[in-house]
């Protein structure tokens, strides 16, 4: 990971200097910035650092990694939960309704809905929003973040439009998910036989196929909440969000390899510990894997 | 195509020109209690650092405008020097030696008396510590005080442009004594200027007004600028009243806006410009009739048109017309069958290609290189165009690796800014390898010349021969276009796009 971000060609010095400067000024910034040691020195310096927690401090802000992180955590954290909290409200019923009644009215709208909320542009609708809900109709800002303890209404405000992006997004592949693996539960010999013996329906679905269902859905829905926590950038953008995406894209464009290797550290961690908590949810959805 | 041409609101800046000292009258704002008289800027762009000696990013200086002083700076009419920290400055009769006397009564943010001293300390520190800006004293030899209101620069030749040097923007800034030391000047900034920067965070930056400011204390009570990097979004956002001023603008709306009554829109040329280059060490665009031929059949108007929306003033030299220093020259009409012949001339086998990189950094350079590329295909020239970011662009131009390339230079206050290092042999910003042993004499005289009317003819004629070599290509100058609040008044738009809030009274 160190090799690739700085093997990637470009020159964060010459970035930080623009244009216009003179040959001494470059030699004495790339001293500064330890540029100008063997990378392999580099890297054992920035490893030694980073397993004391101190990740570097950004060539291009002046700021310690941890603290350019951590400002921007809590913005990606609530963005999200909440685009995965609009995200499973719309696909679990969508979802489980198309399953019911495969090929009728309603499992054919939804399987619309989703084609178009994975194939239209995040960007396109992000913009269509802004436009209609801040512009046309002005109910809401047209972007912008504010932590929760300092504004209750204006968080709220400034959360929806973004969440309903995402979560747009993230719900449409859920809702394929959710019909795929409702329906084959449905198919299942168990579900047959406990229909057989007469249980009531309700009852069916509830113990016998909700259960075997869930197992996939919180597995895709693990892979989407990592996919949000390591940021979505062009929404972030859009809707002016301070999140570790914008973070990230900064970083990338001023090879700024500190704060890179930290956001890399960070994703990778983020996708570490999503794992082991849709094992841990596996073992408590399903008593078989225990054993 | 221009909307409004808000020159007149000239007026209003002089008033926070003409500075009437004495410091410490703090002035009645007159207007709304508490967070209310705020002014709310969108920008695009969150600021790397305040450090005005080591940002080189046009986001911050957007904010440290409003936060340093320099010595000197550029008026908002023609961007002629005028007194700021500096109250008067003379040079020797030999022009080696210039003396700035300073303003009395100034005091920095915090609370300290500014002297000479501290402009001692602020140059050196650029100089010793081979600073962004260090350049702009490649010919100074030393910065020494005289007394607590004099500074003493002594340079190594005559350097008609020093005022230009150290005023043309808020990099060379004045920091009190020991300031770099004392507090971390990339997150706090220490200034003289009419507000002090009281935070910032990863949504916004907010400015506080400076009630001892030693010229006319700000009306508003602060400033907070928001960045919003989608141009759509930060339109909606000024419409809707979240904020009351922006230079986000989707180009393509400029024209619509002029007649729209819910924003109040100018714009003014710029003293940026954007060009072409070919690389003078690959052939054949070393060959002077192939460069001359695409100089040729290049039509500005059409690239004009297509990058800026029009918003932009196609120029085959580099400065614009409003300047003193424009040279008046344009010997290329746009004619394919010339092109044509020139090429044939030439003996140069077509088709010729050429790889024209681009960076998606500045995208008006990706679409018109797209419009360059098809206005050369009848003369014979296949363009590849080749868009790369930003940071594999700038070393792909340093080691020389590229046909040809486009981008702009940007902020240039003094002709010295818009030709030396670009065309004189192996100057530092001379990438495209070009070497006129005639241009060198003229831009070398021209560099001393302290006769402001011999200096513009040197000028003139060095921009002649390095227009005639087609050393670069040159496109158009663009305009600043920037949108407030209607109401909003005290606000004037620059060509050097500095953005100056200190006179401002919200609607």
């Amino acid at each position: 990971m160190f090799a690739l971000v700085h093997l990637v060609p470009g020159d964060p010095v010459r970035l930080a200097l623009g244009t216009r400067f003179s040959q001494e000024t470059y030699d004495a910034l790339r001293e500064r910035s330890g540029l100008d040691r063997p990378l392999v020195e580099q890297f054992f310096t920035w490893f030694a650092r980073a397993l004391g927690g101190d990740l570097g401090v950004s060539f291009r802000s002046g700021d310690t990694v941890t603290s350019l992180i951590a400002e921007r955590l809590p913005a990606t954290l609530t963005l999200a939960f909440a685009s995965i909290l609009v995200a499973l409200v719309i696909a679990i019923p969508l979802g489980t309704l198309s399953a019911l009644r495969p090929r009728s009215v309603v499992d054919r709208v939804a399987t619309v809905l989703s084609q178009i909320g994975i194939s239209v542009p995040d960007f396109w609708m992000a913009i269509v929003l802004i436009l209609v809900f801040a512009g046309t109709l002005g109910w809401l800002p047209t972007g912008g973040y504010v932590p929760l303890s300092e504004d209750p209404g204006g968080w709220l405000a400034r959360l929806v439009m973004p969440a309903v992006v995402t979560g747009v997004v993230s719900g449409s592949v859920i809702t394929r998910f959710v019909r795929s693996s409702v329906l084959e539960a449905l198919g299942a010999d168990h579900v047959r036989t406990a229909q057989a013996k007469g249980l009531p329906t309700r009852q069916v679905f509830t113990w016998h196929v909700v259960r075997n269902a869930l197992l996939p859905l919180v597995t895709v829905t693990g892979v989407q909440l990592a996919y949000l926590l390591s940021g979505v950038v062009v929404v972030e953008i859009v809707f002016s969000w301070p999140g570790l995406g914008q973070l990230a894209l900064q970083s990338v464009e001023a090879r700024d390899y500190p704060v890179l290797q930290g956001a890399i550290l960070l994703f990778a961690l983020v996708f570490l510990v999503i794992n082991l908590v849709v094992d841990l949810l596996y073992t408590a959805i399903d008593p078989r894997i225990r054993r | 195509m221009r909307s409004t041409r808000l020159l007149a609101l000239a007026a209003v800046g002089a008033l926070s020109l003409t500075a009437c000292s004495g410091g410490g009258d703090s002035v009645d704002t007159g207007g709304g209690s508490g967070g209310d008289n705020v002014l709310i800027a969108a920008v695009s762009a969150q600021p790397d650092q305040f450090d005005p000696h080591v940002t080189n990013a046009y986001a911050s200086f957007q904010v440290l405008e409003n936060v340093y002083d320099t010595l000197v700076v550029p008026n908002a009419e023609d961007l002629t020097m005028e007194p700021s920290l500096a109250t008067e400055w003379t040079t020797s009769e030999d022009d080696l030696e210039w003396r700035f006397t300073l303003r009395e009564g100034v005091t920095f943010h915090d609370g300290s008396e500014f002297d000479s001293a501290d402009v001692v300390y602020s140059y050196n520190r650029i100089i010793d510590e081979e600073l962004s800006n260090s350049y702009r004293f490649a010919t100074v030899e030393s910065v020494e005080a005289d007394g607590p209101q004099t500074v003493v620069i002594r340079v190594t030749q005559p350097t008609p442009n020093l005022p230009a040097l150290i005023g043309s923007f808020k990099g060379m800034a004045i920091i009190p004594e020991g300031a770099a030391e004392d507090v971390d000047l990339t997150t706090e900034a220490v200034g003289t200027g009419p507000f002090r920067l009281e935070s910032s965070s990863a949504s916004s930056t907010v400015l506080t007004a400076n009630e001892d400011y030693w010229g006319q204390a700000p009306s508003i009570d602060g400033v907070e600028f928001r960045y919003i990097t989608e141009p759509a979004a930060a339109l909606t956002a000024l419409q809707n009243g979240e904020v009351q001023w922006t230079d986000n603008i989707p180009p393509q709306q400029v024209d619509a806006l002029g007649g729209d009554d819910s924003v109040e829109l100018a714009t003014t040329p710029s003293v940026d410009y954007w060009y072409m280059s070919m690389n003078f060490a690959r052939p054949p665009f070393d060959n002077p009739q192939v460069r001359r031929a695409i100089a040729t059949a290049v039509d500005r108007e059409a690239v004009t048109q297509a990058a800026r929306f029009d918003a932009a003033q196609p120029n085959q030299t580099a400065i614009p017309e409003d300047s003193f220093f424009h040279t008046d020259y344009a010997p290329f009409d746009v004619d394919v069958e010339a092109a044509r012949q020139l090429i044939e001339q030439s003996g140069v086998p077509t088709p010729i290609r050429m790889g024209l990189m681009v960076t998606d950094e500045y995208p008006e350079t990706v679409t018109a290189a797209q419009v360059i590329a098809s206005q050369l295909e009848p003369i014979g020239i296949e363009v590849e165009v080749q868009t790369t970011d930003f940071a594999t662009w700038l070393d792909r131009q340093s080691q020389g690796d590229f046909d040809a390339f486009m981008l702009g230079w940007l902020g240039n206050v003094d002709p010295f800014d818009f030709y030396h290092a670009q065309h004189i042999t192996g100057g530092a910003s001379n990438y495209q390898k070009y070497s006129n042993p005639q241009v060198d004499d003229l831009l070398t005289r021209a560099s001393t010349e302290t006769d402001e009317k011999s200096r513009k003819d040197l000028y003139d004629q060095a921009t002649r021969l390095i227009v005639d070599d087609v050393s670069y290509l040159y496109l158009y100058n663009p305009d600043v276009v920037q949108a407030w609040a209607p109401g909003l008044s005290g606000y004037e738009i620059r060509a050097d796009k500095a953005i100056n809030f200190e006179g401002v009274e919200l609607p």
